[in-house]
Formats: structure tokens, sequence, C-alpha cells
């Protein structure tokens, strides 16, 4: 009961605040970024002025999941900024401007307040690249061939939980500090940072999240699901749950003001 | 019946105490104010009794509420600086804040009505609250306190930060309210505390040095003064009042003699008999109650 | 499989238009957005002339800069 009333306003607000317009949009333009010059690049050369002379682009023949992981690589740089960046002052926010001050001395669950704060971000975020990768879909099925219907449910459903591990990255940030700017560094921050040990301690970490994108390249050359894709995405999971679970617990023996 | 009591709070920040050893104790329907200069810990006292704060040590016992029982569920706390969601009217904020403290949808419903209603705000009532004034917002902010039936109103600094008829609002409000519940509210404003309350804790340096009704309070720091008034020269009246039995001193300070005396009852009827015996030219005389003020800066310095 | 399509001319518009459409909506929006706010970081009119000017991020950067949101 509670805990709907904190995740209805969540909604409300985002749609007052125009998020669950321009974020949507935004994940579009990210997903069909690449596939649109990548098709018209001969264009766009020649549109510019021309390859000079002697020189000659030789433009490799796109596969259609060569375009998914396109579209995957923009949502893993600008995509994960914007999920940064509209994330970052959902708690730290109401911290600092002192409206939690109003809300949390009313017997209100830590518990239910992060997670519908959790939920909510989760349902606009993944809403928006499910948008995202549909019109990616839809490019790829008019410009570079059939991609199925199948392929891009497994491809969603991955990589979802792939954003959902950066959400709630940024939730566990939120509780821990009160200026948005640093909850969207620290983010950001520790994103880099995993990619980074992940690739140093490879041998090792084969289910790291961070392996997400490149099992998702075997599945769709492969057209089936790899064993590592299964256990990244038990990792990513339990990490989420982790994340989750930790703010909440952080937040209820957090001291709420001053 | 005692409803709140404290014993022995401090809050420490970096081994420096905020406050120190704060105990007190009020009974239910009483409305008491937490006096003290800036900086003396009211908000922290407040803060940690509304559960934003932890204790470093101490106790809060609430009677009527079990161990480790919501004590939020009894509280309606108004912070000094109350900061809404500026995108919600102040209709959708009642409701929101009611449903959060468990209030049915039906229940909220009539409560924010009545509320509304109440701290005079009907009216504005689907404004957003981005457009309401500083006198609104702290009415919708006693509002939303009082939205769950809390058994103790604590108000931090109601009044401090608005214009004189914001305050006027507010306080009219306070007297309304204290007829039917508790109010604990802190002030810097002695005038404040003494227009509405019913008991005074005087904070200062995170130490709670007096404490007890206003009545109370006034004997016990009734420093008697009196002010005569004299046709002609002072100084020979100044040396047969500083005679008197129950004068301590006398000194003239703008054309009146200030006598401070030690029984007013006594000081009154030696000076009033010399006066009319030997038929001196009063021309007026005045006993000076002790103001809050001065009772204040006694408790401080003693 | 790659058709001729002349950039200027003959434009494919089941490819074009969805584009149109989505700079379009966040161009108006932004606009209305900026209208109704009470504040934004930085003056009004800066905003408003980002928003027209810069294609496509020009909008986004709004949102995500421009708006004071508590």
């Amino acid at each position: 009961m509670q805990w709907w009333t904190l995740f209805q306003k969540e909604l409300i607000e985002n749609v007052r605040n125009v998020k669950w317009i321009w974020v949507p949009l935004i994940m579009i333009l990210i997903a069909i970024m690449d596939p649109l010059t990548n098709y018209y690049l001969p264009q766009i050369i020649e549109a510019v002025g021309g390859m000079p002379e002697g020189a000659e682009v030789q433009l490799p023949e796109y596969q259609p999941d060569d375009v998914v992981m396109m579209s995957l690589g923009q949502f893993s740089t600008i995509g994960v900024l914007t999920i940064a960046l509209i994330s970052m002052g959902t708690i730290a926010g109401e911290r600092n401007s002192g409206v939690s001050e109003l809300i949390l001395v009313k017997p209100v669950s830590y518990m239910n307040y992060i997670t519908a704060k959790w939920a909510s971000l989760a349902l606009l975020v993944l809403t928006a690249f499910a948008l995202g990768m549909a019109a990616s879909w839809y490019y790829i099925n008019i410009l570079y061939g059939d991609l199925s219907f199948g392929a891009l449910l497994q491809v969603l459903f991955f990589y979802g939980l792939w954003l959902t591990l950066v959400i709630s990255l940024s939730i566990f940030y939120n509780t821990l500090f009160k200026t948005p700017g640093i909850v969207a560094f620290l983010t950001l921050a520790t994103i880099i940072l995993m990619g980074l040990i992940t690739t140093i301690f490879s041998h090792v970490l084969e289910w790291s999240p961070n392996y997400m994108s490149d099992y998702i390249q075997q599945m769709l050359i492969t057209g089936s699901v790899p064993g590592e894709l299964i256990g990244t995405a038990g990792v990513t999971i339990i990490l989420v749950i982790l994340l989750v679970f930790g703010s909440a617990s952080i937040f209820k023996n957090k001291e709420l003001a001053g | 019946m005692v409803l709140l009591n404290v014993e022995n709070l401090s809050k420490k920040y970096d081994r420096k105490p905020v406050i120190d050893q704060v105990s007190f104790q009020f009974d239910s329907g009483k409305c008491v104010a937490l006096i003290g200069p800036n900086g003396a810990g009211k908000t922290t006292t407040l803060r940690i009794l509304s559960g934003l704060l932890k204790p470093t040590s101490g106790s809060i016992t609430f009677t009527g509420i079990k161990q480790h029982d919501d004590i939020r569920k009894m509280i309606g706390y108004l912070p000094q600086h109350p900061v809404f969601y500026k995108w919600m009217t102040g209709w959708e904020f009642l409701i929101y804040t009611g449903r959060l403290a468990h209030l049915s949808k039906k229940e909220a419903t009539k409560r924010a009505e009545k509320l509304l209603e109440r701290v005079r705000l009907t009216e504005a009532a689907n404004r957003r609250i981005g457009k309401y004034s500083g006198g609104m917002k702290q009415r919708l902010g006693i509002a939303q306190a009082m939205i769950h039936h809390p058994t103790l109103l604590v108000l931090d600094e109601p009044v401090a930060s608005l214009d004189p008829i914001g305050r006027r609002e507010v306080l009219s409000l306070m007297e309304e309210l204290k007829t039917d519940m508790t109010i604990l509210f802190s002030t810097h404003i002695l005038s404040d505390a003494d227009e509405i309350s019913d008991e005074l804790l005087l904070l200062h340096d995170g130490r709670i040095v007096e404490s007890g009704s206003m009545d109370e309070l006034r004997s016990q720091y009734q420093t008697a003064k009196m002010e005569l008034g004299f046709d002609g020269n002072l100084d020979d009246y100044q040396k047969k009042v500083v005679a008197m039995p129950a004068v301590t001193t006398c000194y003239i300070d703008r054309n009146l003699l200030h006598v401070t005396v030690t029984d007013i009852g006594a000081a009154r009827l030696q000076i009033l008999t010399a006066a009319s015996t030997e038929q001196w030219p009063l021309t007026s005389f005045a006993i000076n109650r002790a103001s809050l003020e001065d009772m204040f800066m006694k408790a401080v310095n003693s | 499989m790659m058709e001729e399509v002349n950039l200027f001319n003959d434009i494919n518009w089941a490819v074009i238009a969805p584009i149109l459409v989505i700079q379009g909506i966040l161009i108006i929006v932004a606009i209305i957005d900026l209208i109704r706010i009470d504040k934004t970081n930085g003056p009004k009119w800066m905003w408003g002339l980002i928003v027209i000017l810069i294609n496509i991020i020009g909008p986004i950067i709004y949102f995500i800069f421009g708006r004071r949101n508590d």
C-alpha cells in the first residue's frame, strides 16, 4: 500500500517533469544513430565533398547482428551517461533540498522508499530502452536485413539487466551522498573501474557484468544462448539485489537530517 | 498524565556536544515552548524526537507506545524551513503524506479537506506549492504535520521566517490547536513563547537551564524593581530610599529613581509611608515585573 | 541490397520521418516546458535559443541541465 503510494508519486513526478517524454526519445535517438549513419555513410561522404582523389573507402557490409551491437555500443556510453544524469538526484536531491525531512518523519519504511524509487527508475529506463531497440529493429529490418523478434526480446532482456545494474549503482550512491553531481560521477567511475578490472582479470572474471555485450553478440551470431551469458546474467541479478538491499540498510542507519 | 519523558539526551558531533544531558518531561495537552538563542541545540533536540537524528546517548519515553514501535506514528513534525515538492498542489501533498502515514484513500481525503479548511488553504488547495507564499507554506506544513492525528505536534521555529502577517496567522492557528492537542515548539522569540505556551524549557549551550510554567518562572525570577518619579531634586530622596531596610540598591537614571528591593510588599509600604508622612512630591510610582528577557538572562548567567 | 538514395531529392521517407517526428516533439515539449516552468538554471531566453538553434541535442541538454527539479 505504502509502496504503491511512493511508486505512484515517482511516476507522476516523472510525467510532470516530462522525463516520460524525453528519456524515451533520447533512447530512440541513441539506438538509431549508428544504424542510420552507417547506412548513409557513402552519401554523407559525397555530400560533404567526397573522398580525396585516389582514396577509396571500402565499407563493410553490415549484418543485422553487427547493427544491434552498434546500438548497444551507444547505449553503453551515451545511454549509461543519460541514466546516471537522470537518476543522480532521485534521493540525493530530495535530501539536499530538505523535502525528505517532511517525508521521512512520516512512518515510511526505508525499504519501501528505496525500492519504489528504484522500480520507477527501472520502469522508465527499461521502457525507453525497449522503445529505442524497437526503433533500431525497425531500421535493421528495412535497411540491413531480417532480425527475428525473438532475438530482439533476448537482447532486451539481457542488456536490460545491465542497465538495471547501472540504475542500482546510482540508487546506492544516492543513499550515500547528498550531492547529485557526486552520485553521477561515482556511478560512472564505478562502471569504468569495473570495466578495467574485468579486462585485467579477464581469466577469472568470466561472468563479469561488463561482458554482457560480448556474450549477447555471441548469442546473436550463434543463435543460441551461451552458458557464460546465463552466468553473467545471474551475477548481475545478484549484484542488483545486493545493491538495493544495501541501499535500504544504509538508509535505515543513516541520519537523515543535518 | 506524562506524555513525553526525555532523559539525559546527548548528541555529540566529533565529541563536541550539541546537546548535553538534556532531560525534561511534559503532560499531554500542554503547549510547551523550547526557548533558546540560535545554536543552543533546539533543532537538534526536536530532530532527535522526530526520529531524524539518532541520539548519542539518553532515552525518550513516549506514553502509549510499545517498545520498538515506530515513534514517527505519534509525532507530527514541521521543520524550520519546510521544503515541499513544488510540482505538487497543496491538496496532493496532503493526500500523499496522509497515505504515507497509512491512512486509507477515503480517510486521507476527508482529513485533507478538514485540515485545509482549518489552516485556511481551501482556496489554494489546487494551486502548485511552488506558487505559495511563505505563510501559506508554513500553514501547509502544519497541516501535513497533523494529517495522521499525531499525539504530539513538534514545530521547529514555526514563525521565525515569516513576515508580521504570516506570523500572526500561524500564531493564532497554534492558539486554536493547543486546545485539543499537545504541542512542543521551539523559538528564539520570547514574546511568542509568552503568548501561547503553558510551559517553558530554557535551552542554552545544549543544556536545559530552567524549566517550568510561565507563572512559576515569573515568581522565581521576580526581581522586584520599582521606579519613582519626583518633582524636584532626586538626590535627597535617593539617600532616604537607599536607607530603607527592604531596599538593596537605588540609583538615578533619566530623572527616575530605580530601586531594587528584596521584598516588594515591604518596600512598597516603607516608601509609600515615607512619601505620605514626609509629603514627597511623587509624580510616578511603578513596580516592574521581570520580563522574560530578564528571566532568560538570569537563568543563563546563573 | 544498397538502394540508390539521392540525399536531397529522393528521400526515403520511411527512414527519415521518424527522426523528424522525434526532433519536432523534442522541440515542442521543451518550449512548452520552458514557458510553464518557474525557474531554470541560467536565463530562460538562453535556454530558448539553445532549444531552437541546436538540432536535437538542444532540447536534451535543456532537459538534463536547464530544468530545476524540486
